[in-house]
């Protein structure tokens, strides 16, 4: 590492300190480094537009190689009081299933564009994230926020992801399809926020994505977490009210670092009177960073469809490798089982895939 | 405190990862492909496959007719097993009219697939609420629809050839309600028509007036084609866009109401009125949300 590189990571270290809760990007790398999510996020539920120690973050500290010169200018800030940012994973995956055809593409899974205008400095802004690729824009947040994400209280109203359990990269992950609730679900509604010391803790009252066309009903959603150095402890709450049937969920999720690997785990349980079913879902994630700017991400997943049924359940097994060799660029290469009842090809499937990841 | 906590963390951890990975898929005893519980003396479906036949077992029926069914199906498209084929293959959508729902050949410039992979340009993902209500299709089971339209989106084989020719679907029919402008009305068939026959009928649309004998008080020409990739669907179109009212669909006087398919078969599509006018349709324009 040269002197800049020491520097900055000097720089960024004695930052993290005196921050009041330490925190990054993705779930496991705030649970290595002990962070909270609103240290690397405009976001203070994590994920999307990275802040001023995200950037940094993510120039000196995540990737195996630093480059100099190129990228110090580059802060998120067009100006002093709207930044950008932005995402764009492109990949190629391979689906086989027993008795079906094997399938393969090159595919674009999402381009998207954040942008946050600071209105009055810690106090008033405004968030856009817009995906805009594939096939058309289709807006994912748009809110203002009153208040301090960092310290106190704050406010959110109009369209944002609900927080409920870990903000996982993989979408397609069990505890966020059993939860419904993930980043390519949001909702419309307000959230008040509370952030100080060790605790996080958010009330949220939306639509619910069931009511979208009814006009009737809502979703109460409640989440608080806990935050240490080398251990975290959340837990979440969700309840809507729906002509098509209420649905209530709770979860409670966990992280520990030991050594160099984030462990992650949690474990929801869903009542749904619409299906009239009980789901459960649970997760078991472990990251070791092997080297600076790699990171082997094993997992092993559970999900009981409806607890009624015997015979049902479902798990998953990933083994993924993220590398990320330079500053804004991560590549990531992955395979995935998943095992289900027998008479369903589907449940049974390898996933392999390559995945090319570009932000800023 | 804090050893206390992080020991019992780690045990706890320790606990749950044993336990995932100790913990088994189900082994499908008792249950259907779609893992519910076989009903007594029921057969379970097939496997999943890419022709026709087993989407509409395996995907159609359990998970899209649940709302694409019946008077009040989205956008009209009925996915139960009487209509689906016809009004999916070679008949545009109505969120996007350029484009097919099916498009024969071409699984990217089908709309069906947008929107089951949530890339659409309107609405929301399919199935409705997915991931939030109900988990969406996989990866693997889109693959095999797209492998269908690659194929050409072939009927199912057991497809009735030999029964006489007859009108499966229309849509809208039965006093149903649509949001203006009305896209087209679609009759289906079980067979494929004769497009030869198609310049000698004419048709029009007729708003009527609410009342105990209703009276026209206007009419609109519409346009008449087949698609050029499902020949077994009729399509009419309003030259004009259709104001809020409520309407029927009528083969003018002058011409047949028969409509004849490539062996010959004809089939008439009502019963004429007393001034020889053939009722094909009636619905209800509203005004659009």
């Amino acid at each position: 590492m040269n002197r800049r590189s020491l520097l900055a990571a000097l720089i960024l270290t004695i930052v993290a300190l005196l921050r009041a809760s330490p925190s990054a990007a993705e779930p496991y790398l705030a649970v290595l480094e002990g962070y909270k999510c609103n240290v690397c996020h405009v976001n203070p539920t994590g994920g999307g537009l990275r802040n001023d120690f995200g950037i940094t973050y993510a120039k000196v500290l995540l990737p195996a190689e630093t480059v100099d010169n190129a990228l110090d200018s580059w802060t998120g800030k067009l100006t002093d009081r709207l930044r950008i940012g932005g995402d764009l994973r492109a990949d190629w995956s391979r689906d086989t299933a027993p008795n079906s055809p094997t399938t393969q593409s090159f595919a674009l899974e999402q381009f998207r564009i954040y942008a946050d205008l600071t209105i009055l400095p810690d106090r008033l802004g405004i968030y856009v994230d817009e995906q805009v690729a594939p096939n058309g824009s289709q807006n994912e947040e748009a809110y203002v926020r009153y208040g301090s994400t960092t310290d106190g209280f704050y406010l959110k109203g109009g369209q944002f992801y609900l927080p409920f359990g870990w903000r996982l990269q993989d979408q397609t992950a069990f505890v966020q399809q059993v939860s419904g609730i993930n980043m390519t679900t949001p909702d419309k509604g307000v959230e008040l926020g509370w952030e100080h010391s060790a605790w996080s803790a958010q009330f949220d009252l939306t639509n619910g994505a069931a009511n979208a066309s009814t006009g009737s009903g809502y979703q109460l959603v409640t989440q608080v977490v806990y935050t240490k150095p080398i251990w975290r402890v959340g837990i979440a709450g969700s309840s809507t009210q729906s002509s098509a049937g209420d649905r209530h969920m709770g979860a409670l999720f966990a992280g520990l670092k030991t050594g160099p690997i984030a462990w992650l785990a949690e474990g929801d349980i869903i009542q749904d009177d619409s299906l009239e079913r009980t789901e459960a879902g649970g997760l078991l994630e472990a990251d070791w960073r092997l080297l600076k700017g790699h990171n082997l991400k094993l997992t092993a997943e559970y999900e009981d469809p409806d607890r009624a049924v015997r015979n049902n359940q479902q798990t998953r097994y990933s083994f993924v490798y993220e590398y990320t060799p330079l500053p804004f660029l991560q590549l990531r290469a992955g395979y995935r089982h998943y095992f289900g009842i027998p008479q369903n090809n589907q449940q049974n499937q390898q996933l392999t895939f390559f995945e090319l990841h570009g932000y800023f | 405190m804090n050893s206390r906590l992080i020991n019992a963390f780690s045990r706890g951890g320790v606990a749950l990862g044993v336990a995932l990975l100790a913990a088994c898929a189900g082994n499908g005893e008792g249950l259907d492909a779609n893992g519910q519980p076989l009903v007594p003396g029921g057969a379970a479906p097939a496997p999943l496959s890419a022709d026709f036949e087993s989407i509409q077992e395996n995907i159609f029926t359990p998970i899209c007719s649940v709302c694409h069914a019946g008077a009040s199906a989205p956008e009209g498209l009925r996915l139960d097993a009487a209509d689906s084929y016809n009004l999916l293959v070679g008949v545009p959508s109505t969120e996007v009219p350029s484009l097919d729902r099916v498009k024969p050949g071409d699984p990217t410039d089908s709309y069906i697939i947008q929107k089951l992979q949530g890339h659409a340009a309107v609405g929301a993902q399919m199935p409705d609420g997915c991931p939030t209500t109900q988990p969406c299709l996989s990866t693997t089971t889109i693959g095999f629809i797209q492998q269908w339209i690659t194929n050409g989106a072939p009927p199912a084989a057991a497809a009735a050839e030999n029964a006489p020719l007859a009108v499966t679907s229309i849509v809208p029919d039965q006093v149903e309600s649509v949001s203006a402008p009305l896209p087209q009305v679609m009759v289906a068939f079980n067979h494929e028509l004769d497009v030869s026959q198609l310049a000698t009928h004419s048709a029009h649309f007729e708003k009527l007036a609410a009342a105990a004998a209703p009276a026209v008080i206007d009419q609109v020409p519409a346009r008449i084609a087949v698609s050029s990739d499902n020949l077994r669907v009729l399509m009419l179109w309003p030259v004009q866009p259709l104001s809020a009212g409520h309407y029927r669909l009528v083969m003018d006087a002058a011409s047949s109401s028969q409509i004849s398919d490539i062996a010959g078969q004809q089939v008439t599509l009502g019963a004429p009125d007393e001034f020889g006018e053939t009722v094909i349709s009636t619905f209800d324009v509203g005004v659009l949300p």
